[in-house]
């Protein structure tokens, strides 16, 4: 009897370590910038409906926040809108003997925000950069009305403001440059406020208008425009990208494969970036 | 009869009617009055509640104030908490350990072998303070005290200035993330406790330029880690030593492959500050002949060392690490400025290298290979070698590191230091000594 019994218990336990092998759940965990996780949810979604057995979990925090996730060991990706910094590469070397692994995902371009009623249309780089340096204050010394200019910016942690910093204003950020928490939340403040400006996804720029954008003074204004980017012409322009600690393997290497193949990479103009080709 | 009943009902009616009107009549002046006192409630409702507002908004400033403030001081540390236990015989086989104090003898202890808490403070962008004292048993000593600028227009040079650790591989890599118990013993005696106090450029051309190259140039006191804590507060001889170091790093993200590659040097002296009397110090060179020395003569402490690091993301991370240095080393028995590891009144020409194999297994565990050589004199060998302090050492480390999470890990080492073998050494050196060391360390960080 507690033989036959046995034997019955372990044809259970292998029908269902079978089962259990089949209906596993992968689970990836995916982190880090806030400019990314509408479009990284968008993949998940999609990703999970045609492979149910998967599971990823996409969450924000910023692209500096995501990094260090992947460094902690606590996410499988890490998305970041800049690139990853050589004191982050140091330390995925110091704790996994790796130089991380970089994959370009999408493009995106940086726009800069002006509210609706003001008659400045057009800045160059450097304007732009010395208008967030603080170094430019009043609208006149850009060809605009006698008017303060209110400033408006990401937190450090996040990748558009270290991209914009590193690429567009070089320096350090006025102190008087309010942080918000999120790119929405500056193309709020910018549409209320006549003579403000902020930074942000070209995207999100609903009830703004974008600021046309000159390389130098002799340069052709260009507006952020999905051409612009994806050609490059418009000189604040991005990659998007996925990081992992070593080469992918299992779930993760198949979500991102289907990332970047063309079912994953034609999902991008849906919510406002640009595909990498 | 009829008609009087029709006045009646008909009179009855209009009553009926007159005061619903009145009633009705009431009835909007209560819902007009009712509207008006409700619209006062909620004004006064508004009022006090934007007072309110005003008046958190005005305290989360100040919160915020102090909090911006805080948020430019950072603190981090670990704590390494351990077991070891000692494989040390003498040459007789009676005694078994390692002396502690007196003729007692203890061949395993629980051991806090760093307890350090690092404070960074940014007041703005490119400049900060670091201060990270470590915490003994017995006492605090400060281990890493710097201001460091860094320079805002080209994002390329820095200025360290205070006491930092020396510009080599091995001693940069911090404690809290090596793969072994301890550095190697050539690293250990040429540059003892890692730092110095002094003052050092940095030029990192990376961030700005994309060139992957980094450059080192320092200028040090010479004499930390030698001597009486408090000879090592200032300099002893006047004279400074310079350290200079080169990585340039090469990728290939397509193979999972990366290598730095580099090489530093130290030109230095040592100096005679003193001399006994009335009988000199005698002091033997690095061909092993004797010579007495003034106060004020220098003695050649110059090292040249190369160094390369490889990354290969194979079925996870592997590192393959080596770094060689030789030159002349110089050190004397005086208390202000004896080296513990290289103690005695001499001038040698020195050599070492390691070799160090590190293999992640999955998300969690870590295993490690480590291969050292330092032999203090290399013109002498065997039984040519007269004093203990001139065997050349060769040392096998393995490893294996456990991680819980980023905060806590687990490490068992096993160190087995082979000597050269001399007849003219001591007895405890006619043979290997039996010195191996295994360690348990639970590491905590924060």
């Amino acid at each position: 009897m507690k033989t036959k019994n046995l034997k019955i218990a372990a044809i259970l336990l292998v029908v269902m370590t079978v089962g259990f092998s089949f209906t596993t759940i992968n689970k990836v965990t995916v982190k880090g910038s806030d400019t990314m996780v509408i479009l990284s949810q968008k993949w998940a979604e999609v990703y999970m409906k045609k492979n149910p057995g998967a599971s990823i979990q996409v969450t924000g925090g910023g692209s500096g926040v995501g990094l260090a996730a992947l460094i902690n060991g606590s996410t499988d990706i890490a998305n970041s809108s800049r690139p990853i910094k050589s004191s982050e590469v140091e330390k995925l070397k110091a704790r996994y003997n790796t130089l991380g692994v970089e994959i370009p995902c999408a493009k995106d371009g940086l726009s800069v925000y002006l509210n609706k009623a003001n008659p400045v249309a057009s800045l160059t780089l450097k304007q732009i950069g010395q208008i967030f340096a603080g170094k430019i204050t009043n609208w006149k010394e850009v060809g605009g009305p006698d008017a303060s200019i209110k400033l408006y910016g990401r937190e450090s942690s996040s990748g558009t403001f270290g991209f914009f910093k590193d690429n567009v204003v070089k320096t350090d950020f006025s102190p008087t440059c309010q942080t918000l928490p999120g790119t929405a939340a500056i193309v709020n403040a910018v549409k209320k406020d006549k003579y403000s400006v902020g930074y942000g996804g070209a995207a999100y720029a609903e009830g703004v208008k974008d600021c046309a954008v000159k390389k130098d003074d002799k340069s052709p204004a260009i507006l952020p425009t999905a051409a612009t980017i994806k050609n490059h012409s418009y000189p604040i322009t991005r990659y998007l990208y996925m990081y992992l600690k070593s080469k992918p393997t299992g779930e993760t290497k198949a979500f991102v494969d289907w990332i970047l193949s063309p079912a994953g990479q034609g999902l991008i103009a849906e919510v406002g970036y640009y595909p990498l080709k | 009869m009829k008609k009087i009943l029709f006045a009646v009902l008909v009179m009855t009616s209009v009553w009926t009617n007159a005061q619903e009107v009145t009633s009705d009549t009431v009835k909007t002046e209560s819902v007009d009055t009712l509207k008006t006192v409700d619209i006062n409630q909620l004004k006064e409702s508004v009022d006090d509640h934007s007072m309110k507002l005003a008046g958190f908004e005005e305290k989360f400033s100040a919160v915020e104030s102090v909090v911006n403030e805080l948020s430019k001081i950072k603190v981090s540390g670990y704590i390494q908490a351990q077991y070891e236990m000692y494989d040390s015989w003498a040459s007789d086989g009676t005694q078994h350990g390692v002396l502690v104090t007196g003729s007692a003898y203890e061949d395993n202890s629980f051991y806090i072998r760093r307890a350090r808490i690092k404070f960074t403070y940014k007041p703005i962008d490119g400049v900060n303070f670091v201060l990270q004292p470590n915490f003994e048993a017995h006492q605090v000593t400060l281990k890493d005290a710097f201001v460091q600028l860094n320079d805002r227009w080209l994002n390329t040079f820095s200025l360290w200035v205070g006491q930092f650790n020396r510009p080599t591989y091995e001693i940069e890599y911090s404690s809290a993330s090596r793969e072994f118990a301890e550095r190697t013993l050539m690293t250990r005696t040429l540059y003892p406790t890692e730092r110095d106090q002094g003052a050092k450029l940095e030029a990192d051309f990376v961030t700005n330029f994309e060139i992957p190259l980094k450059l080192q140039f320092a200028v040090l006191n010479g004499n930390f880690g030698e001597g009486a804590l408090a000879n090592q507060a200032k300099d002893v001889d006047n004279g400074k030593d310079i350290m200079a170091r080169a990585v340039y790093s090469l990728k290939f993200p397509s193979k999972g492959l990366g290598i730095d590659f580099g090489a530093h040097t130290y030109l230095g002296n040592t100096t005679v500050i003193a001399q006994t009397t009335p009988t000199p110090t005698v002091f033997s060179d690095v061909n092993n002949n004797s010579f007495t020395p003034n106060v004020g003569d220098k003695m050649k402490k110059e090292l040249f060392g190369a160094e390369v690091q490889m990354y290969y993301d194979f079925l996870g991370g592997l590192s393959l690490k080596g770094e060689y240095i030789r030159g002349t080393y110089s050190g004397t028995t005086n208390t202000a400025q004896v080296n513990t590891l290289f103690n005695a009144n001499k001038v040698r020409n020195v050599e070492g290298y390691y070799v160090s194999l590190v293999k992640n297994v999955g998300k969690v565990n870590e295993v490690s290979l480590r291969y050292d050589v330092f032999d203090p004199n290399t013109k002498l060998s065997g039984d040519g070698v007269k004093t203990k302090d001139d065997l050349k050492y060769n040392t096998w480390a393995f490893a294996w590191q456990y991680y819980f999470n980023d905060y806590i890990k687990v490490m068992a080492c096993y160190t087995l230091p082979v000597n050269e073998k001399s007849l003219n050494a001591g007895a405890d050196y006619i043979k290997d000594k039996h010195d191996n060391i295994f360690t348990l360390r639970l590491q905590a960080r924060f």
